[in-house]
């Protein structure tokens, strides 16, 4: 359902992306493993135009585009289809939790205000916090804000939505709600793309695990089939390094 | 001399007092809210960077940054006449002072929505914004709170450069100061009432600033949140 093929990008001369290809079929949970610095985070801020690549393609839906030479119309026609979801939630501030949903209905969708106030109540109720839609960011834990920036990545009903390593700015007690309400999305059958640290959530939520270094995939695969046997050396390695740590912290 | 400069004092006050309510204020206000508009355009033609105009703005602060207030204001109101543009004295003034605080509130505005954190923007456009939506909404509510403070530390600034306009003619609080100082032989106590006046003005504006402040953070806006409550009940 959404493809992007061949692509490179490159920060100054050093290269992050090489030519790379990768997936997500409708209805599908893929999680995008790897070691910090090997581009899993770039392919996210790529595939949603936040990066502009050096070179590249695109196949969304029934829409194909190059994804050099694009106009902002067309990028927001795409990003339109496309919920996503930050490491540092990245809130509005000057709105509360109701209106951080409503906005991208009301003002960018034109949603009439009623219909966009009821579907937002909803959103918030599906991440448990119908209690704080009034409350502004400042005034939420950030367990709460990223379930806020959660609800309001769903609320237009996109097509995919892209987690990039959305626990990783939380402490270690908040990560469990947000996970919960992933998880919830993933068996209701939302289309997801995950960078993350979080192996567990991986190898229990996940249908594919693609796994990242230097800028290319190394292996990819069905999630259970992954971390049982990896058939890449780097990929066992990485997988004892970051299982071996899970296992100490218990 | 204590009887008649008690005198001279008391009934001077209000003929001090009436046109710097009259004209000193108007004029602080007119000036400003000019000097806002021009701020605000100037500012933001910079940060969307568009090419011209964000130069035709930085040349603008350049110019109106480096040369003295009182300079501009001659050339506006005795020079602009020898190329055929007569002015009247107020409006003049107006347009010197707004133009002069303009360039410096473009740069306070400038840095407040630089300071307003870059992740919003970005989640701005993922969930569909313009950017002309993304300026509005999101990124000018929050840079207001910001650029507040030294908004109002040029509005204190300019209430008391538009003294400035006694030399193009106008009759605002200094300019009387100065007539019944002349009459009266006594410079010295009708400057310092003068002086006097201004500070019960700028002390005022010190506490409207302080009032304002308190209600520009988000979460203090309880209001706003037992509003949306009544709202909730009804959906």
């Amino acid at each position: 359902m959404l493809e992007v093929k061949g692509l490179h990008k490159a920060f100054g001369g050093n290269e992050v992306l090489k030519g790379l290809d990768f997936k997500v079929e409708k209805g599908e949970v893929v999680a995008v493993l790897g070691p910090s610095g090997s581009g899993k985070t770039t392919l996210l801020r790529c595939i949603s135009f936040l990066e502009r690549v050096d070179r590249g393609e695109i196949l969304f839906g029934d829409l194909r585009h190059d994804m050099v030479h694009i106009s902002k119309k067309k990028i927001r026609e795409f990003r339109m289809q496309m919920g996503f979801v930050f490491q540092s939630f990245n809130l509005f501030r000057n709105m509360t939790a109701l209106h951080n949903v409503m906005e991208g209905l009301t003002v960018a969708r034109q949603v009439p205000r009623q219909e966009a106030e009821r579907i937002a109540w909803e959103m918030l109720r599906k991440v448990g916090l119908e209690d704080r839609a009034l409350y502004y960011p400042d005034q939420l834990s950030g367990g709460q804000q990223q379930r806020v920036a959660i609800a309001r990545a769903i609320a237009a009903n996109p097509q995919v939505i892209l987690f990039d390593e959305p626990t990783s700015a939380l402490d270690p007690e908040l990560t469990g709600e947000v996970l919960e309400v992933m998880r919830k999305l993933a068996e209701e059958g939302t289309t997801m793309v995950v960078v993350t640290h979080e192996m567990a959530f991986a190898r229990d939520v996940a249908d594919r695990v693609v796994f990242m270094e230097d800028g290319g995939i190394v292996e990819e695969g069905p999630a259970e089939e992954f971390f049982r046997h990896p058939k890449e050396e780097r990929t066992a390695q990485f997988l004892r390094r970051v299982l071996g740590d899970l296992e100490s912290d218990r | 001399m204590t009887e008649r400069l008690a005198n001279i004092l008391i009934t001077s006050f209000t003929k001090i007092l009436m046109p710097g309510i009259r004209v000193t204020i108007p004029l602080t206000v007119c000036s400003f809210a000019f000097s806002m508009v021009l701020a605000l355009f100037l500012a933001i033609v910079q940060v969307a960077n568009i090419r011209g105009l964000k130069q035709l703005s930085q040349l603008y602060i350049w110019i109106f940054r480096g040369t003295p207030l009182l300079v501009q204001l001659f050339i506006i109101y005795f020079g602009l006449p020898s190329v055929g543009v007569m002015l009247d004295a107020f409006p003049a003034a107006v347009i010197a002072f707004g133009m002069n605080l303009a360039a410096y509130n473009a740069e306070v505005i400038r840095a407040a929505i630089l300071a307003v954190p870059e992740g919003q923007t970005e989640a701005a456009y993922l969930i569909g914004l313009t950017y002309p939506q993304l300026m509005v909404r999101v990124v000018l509510p929050q840079a207001f709170p910001i650029a507040f403070p030294s908004l109002f530390n040029n509005l204190i600034s300019l209430l008391k450069d538009t003294s400035l306009a006694s030399s193009i003619t106008i009759v605002e609080l200094f300019t009387t100061a100065q007539q019944i100082a002349a009459r009266t032989f006594e410079p010295l106590a009708m400057y310092c009432e003068a002086a006097v006046i201004y500070l019960i003005f700028c002390t005022v504006l010190t506490w409207v600033q302080g009032y304002v402040e308190k209600r520009l953070v988000w979460e203090h806006k309880e209001g706003d949140r037992k509003g949306l409550r009544g709202l909730k009940t009804g959906v």
